[in-house]
C-alpha cells in the first residue's frame, strides 16, 4: 500500500487519467445495465407490482394474457390461498378532442382483490368506465378528468387517478372494473361476455400443488413474464450485451494495467536488486489496481446516479442500486484480477538486467 | 571469517559462437574493514563481477560465500533475502525510486527490513553526506551528485555487512568524491564492513586497502592501496 499510494500521489495526472478511463468504463457498464433493466421493466413492471406467484390462463392462450379467455365459474373453482381475477384488452386510447393517442392495456380487476394498485394521485375507480392510469401517461399530456375515446368501441373512459410503475408489455395500464373490459370486448348488448375473464392471478407460494381444469394452465409468474411477446429475445440480447461488455472491459483493464507494469520494470528491477521481494512488489501492484478501480467505480456510480436522475422520464432507465453495487464489486474484482497478468512479469524481472549488468 | 569469499567462480554468457567469457575463474575475498577497488574499462566484466559478488546472479561455476553462506546454492527468494540483509548496493543507474521522496526511500526500507538505522544514526548519516535538508524532495528535483549521495545513504541505511558500489563517485565533483570516499572508508573501518567499489577513477585508490584490475574478465590484484596510488601515477 505504501508504494502504491505514494506513486498515486506523485503522478497525479497520470493516475487521474487512468481513473478517468476506469470511471468511463464503469459508467458505461452501469448505464447500459440501467437501460437494459429499464427496458425489461417496461414489460414487467405492472406484473411485478402484483406481487403474484402464478397465473392461471387458458391452455389455448400460449401463456399470453390478452389471448386467454375463461369463465368466472372456472376461476372460482381454483382453490388458491389468495387469487384475483383479471380481464384485459389491448387497444388504442385517444384523448377526446385531441390527437394524443396511446396504446394501452385496459385491465379489469376487482377493487377488493390484491391486483388493486396503490393510488399515487386522484382516487380509485368506483363505477364502470372510470380508470386509474399508469402515471407515465402524464408525460404525454394526460391528466385526471380527461376523457378517452377508444378504438373498436364506443365506450368512453375517464381518468380518475394515477398509479406508479404500471406498464404491461411496454403498454401503460388502465385499471378499471371487469365489466368495463367486458363491455369494450363484447359490446354492451352481448350478455354472453358477462361471465368471461382473461385469467386468475394467484398469490400462493405452494401453487404447484393446485389442481386446475384441464382446459386451463397454471404458470409460474416468471415464466409468464418470459413468455410476453418480445420479452425473452430482448432480455437475452441485452444480457449478452452486458456480459460481453464486462468481458471486454475486464480484458481492456487487464491490458492497461499490464502496460503500466511494463513501464515500471526497471524500477522494480532496482528494488529487486536491493532484495525487496517479488511478493512485496506484487502486493503493491494489486493494491494500486484496487485503489484505482475503487475510485473509478465510485465516480462511475455517482455519475450514473446523476444521469439517472437527469434523464427525461421517456428514457426507460431503471437503476437498481443494490445490483449496481454488485456490478461495482465485480468490476473492482475483475480489474484486480486483471492486474494478476502483471504478476508473472514482476516475478520474471531480472535484477541484473535492470541495473545494466 | 571473510565477509565475501569467491571461490573459483566464472561466468560464461551464451554458448557456441556467441560464448562470452565474462568472468574467468576467480578467487577473491573481502575481509572486515576492507575497502577494495576494482578498476577496469567498460566491458571488462566489472559489472558481472559485482553482480556475482552481490548474489544478484549465479556464477556458471564456482561458489560465492557471503558471511559464510554459499549464495550460489540458494533459491532466488533466499538470495533476495540475503541481499536485503547483508548487501548494500550503490548503483550507477541511481537506485532511487522516482515517485518516493528521499524520506520515503528510507521508509520503504523500514517496511521491508528490520534493523535499519535508528533516527539518530540516520540523521548523522544524512548530515555527513550533506543531504539532511533534501528529505522532502523527489529524486527528479535532485542534482546528479545529490542523487548519488542519497543512493549511498540508502545503501548504508540497511546496515549491510557488504557494500558493493558501481562508480559511486561518477557524478560527483572532486571535492565531493573525496568526501564520499572518506565517508565510505570511515563506515567500513568503524563498523567492520567490507566494501567493493568498481571504478575507473584512479584518484580514489588512495582510500582503498586493495586494488584490483579487471581486463577481459581476468581479475588480478595489482597493489595495496597506498602503493597502488603511486604506481598508477607513475604509469600515467
Amino acid at each position: 500500500m505504501f508504494l502504491a499510494w505514494n506513486e498515486l500521489k506523485s503522478a497525479k495526472l497520470r493516475f487521474l487519467l487512468i481513473i478517468g478511463v476506469l470511471t468511463l468504463m464503469s459508467y458505461l457498464v452501469f448505464l447500459l445495465s440501467g437501460l437494459a433493466n429499464g427496458l425489461a421493466e417496461l414489460n414487467r413492471e405492472a406484473v411485478d407490482q402484483w406481487g403474484a406467484d402464478a397465473i392461471v390462463l387458458s391452455d389455448e392462450s400460449n401463456i399470453n394474457l390478452p389471448q386467454s379467455s375463461m369463465t368466472i365459474q372456472s376461476a372460482q373453482n381454483i382453490s388458491a390461498k389468495d387469487k384475483a381475477q383479471i380481464a384485459q384488452i389491448l387497444l388504442v386510447a385517444r384523448k377526446s378532442g385531441t390527437k394524443i393517442k396511446e396504446s394501452v392495456a385496459v385491465t379489469g380487476i376487482q377493487k377488493d382483490q390484491f391486483l388493486m394498485p396503490k393510488i399515487s394521485e386522484g382516487r380509485a375507480f368506483t363505477t364502470d368506465n372510470e380508470v386509474v392510469a399508469d402515471d407515465s401517461l402524464k408525460a404525454d399530456g394526460l391528466k385526471i378528468g380527461d376523457h378517452l375515446n377508444i378504438s373498436s368501441s364506443d365506450q368512453k373512459l375517464i381518468i380518475v387517478g394515477f398509479t406508479k410503475n404500471a406498464k404491461f408489455n411496454a403498454a401503460p395500464v388502465l385499471y378499471t372494473t371487469q365489466s368495463t373490459v367486458q363491455k369494450i370486448k363484447y359490446g354492451k348488448a352481448n350478455a354472453s361476455g358477462k361471465g368471461l375473464i382473461n385469467g386468475v392471478v394467484l398469490r400462493d407460494p405452494h401453487f404447484a400443488h393446485l389442481k386446475v381444469d384441464p382446459k386451463l394452465k397454471l404458470t409460474p409468474i416468471e415464466t409468464f413474464i418470459e413468455n410476453m411477446p418480445g420479452y425473452t429475445p430482448q432480455k437475452i440480447s441485452l444480457d449478452f450485451m452486458i456480459y460481453f461488455l464486462f468481458v471486454i472491459v475486464s480484458v481492456t483493464i487487464g491490458i492497461f494495467l499490464y502496460v503500466l507494469t511494463i513501464q515500471k520494470v526497471s524500477i522494480f528491477g532496482v528494488m529487486k536488486a536491493q532484495g525487496i521481494s517479488s511478493g512485496f512488489l506484487i502486493r503493491s501492484v494489486i493494491a494500486q489496481t484496487f485503489l484505482l478501480a475503487l475510485f473509478g467505480v465510485f465516480i462511475g456510480l455517482v455519475l450514473t446516479t446523476i444521469t439517472g436522475v437527469c434523464l427525461p422520464a421517456a428514457v426507460p432507465i431503471q437503476l437498481n442500486i443494490p445490483a449496481l453495487f454488485v456490478y461495482g464489486i465485480i468490476f473492482i474484482l475483475v480489474a484486480t484480477l486483471g492486474s494478476l497478468f502483471s504478476v508473472q512479469t514482476i516475478v520474471k524481472i531480472d535484477p541484473v538486467k535492470a541495473i545494466g549488468g | 571469517m571473510s565477509i565475501l569469499q569467491i571461490q573459483n567462480a566464472s561466468k560464461i554468457y551464451g554458448s557456441g559462437h556467441t560464448e562470452v567469457n565474462a568472468l574467468k575463474p576467480t578467487h577473491f575475498s573481502a575481509e572486515k574493514g576492507e575497502l577494495i577497488a576494482v578498476i577496469g574499462p567498460s566491458g571488462s566484466g566489472k559489472s558481472t563481477f559485482l553482480t556475482i559478488a552481490g548474489g544478484l546472479q549465479r556464477p556458471t561455476e564456482g561458489s560465492v560465500l557471503i558471511n559464510g553462506q554459499d549464495v550460489t546454492k540458494l533459491s532466488e527468494k533466499k538470495r533476495s533475502r540475503i541481499r536485503l540483509s547483508e548487501v548494500g548496493f550503490i548503483l550507477q543507474a541511481s537506485n532511487l525510486i522516482p515517485y518516493l521522496t528521499v524520506e520515503n526511500q528510507f521508509r520503504l526500507l523500514d517496511k521491508v527490513k528490520k534493523g535499519t538505522m535508528n533516527p539518530n544514526e540516520k540523521e548523522k548519516l544524512l548530515k555527513q553526506l550533506g543531504i539532511d535538508d533534501l528529505v522532502k524532495k523527489y529524486p527528479a528535483d535532485l542534482s546528479g551528485g545529490e542523487k548519488q549521495r542519497v543512493a549511498i545513504a540508502k545503501a548504508l541505511y540497511t546496515k549491510p555487512s557488504l557494500l558493493l558500489a558501481d562508480e559511486p563517485t561518477a557524478s560527483l565533483d572532486s571535492d565531493r568524491a573525496f568526501e564520499v570516499m572518506s565517508i565510505l572508508s570511515l563506515e567500513v573501518k568503524e563498523k567492520n564492513k567490507a566494501a567493493i567499489m568498481v571504478t575507473h577513477d584512479h584518484r580514489l585508490t588512495k582510500y582503498c586497502d586493495k586494488v584490483f584490475t579487471i581486463v577481459d574478465g581476468q581479475l588480478s590484484q595489482i597493489a595495496h592501496g597506498d602503493r597502488a596510488d603511486a604506481q598508477l601515477n607513475a604509469s600515467d
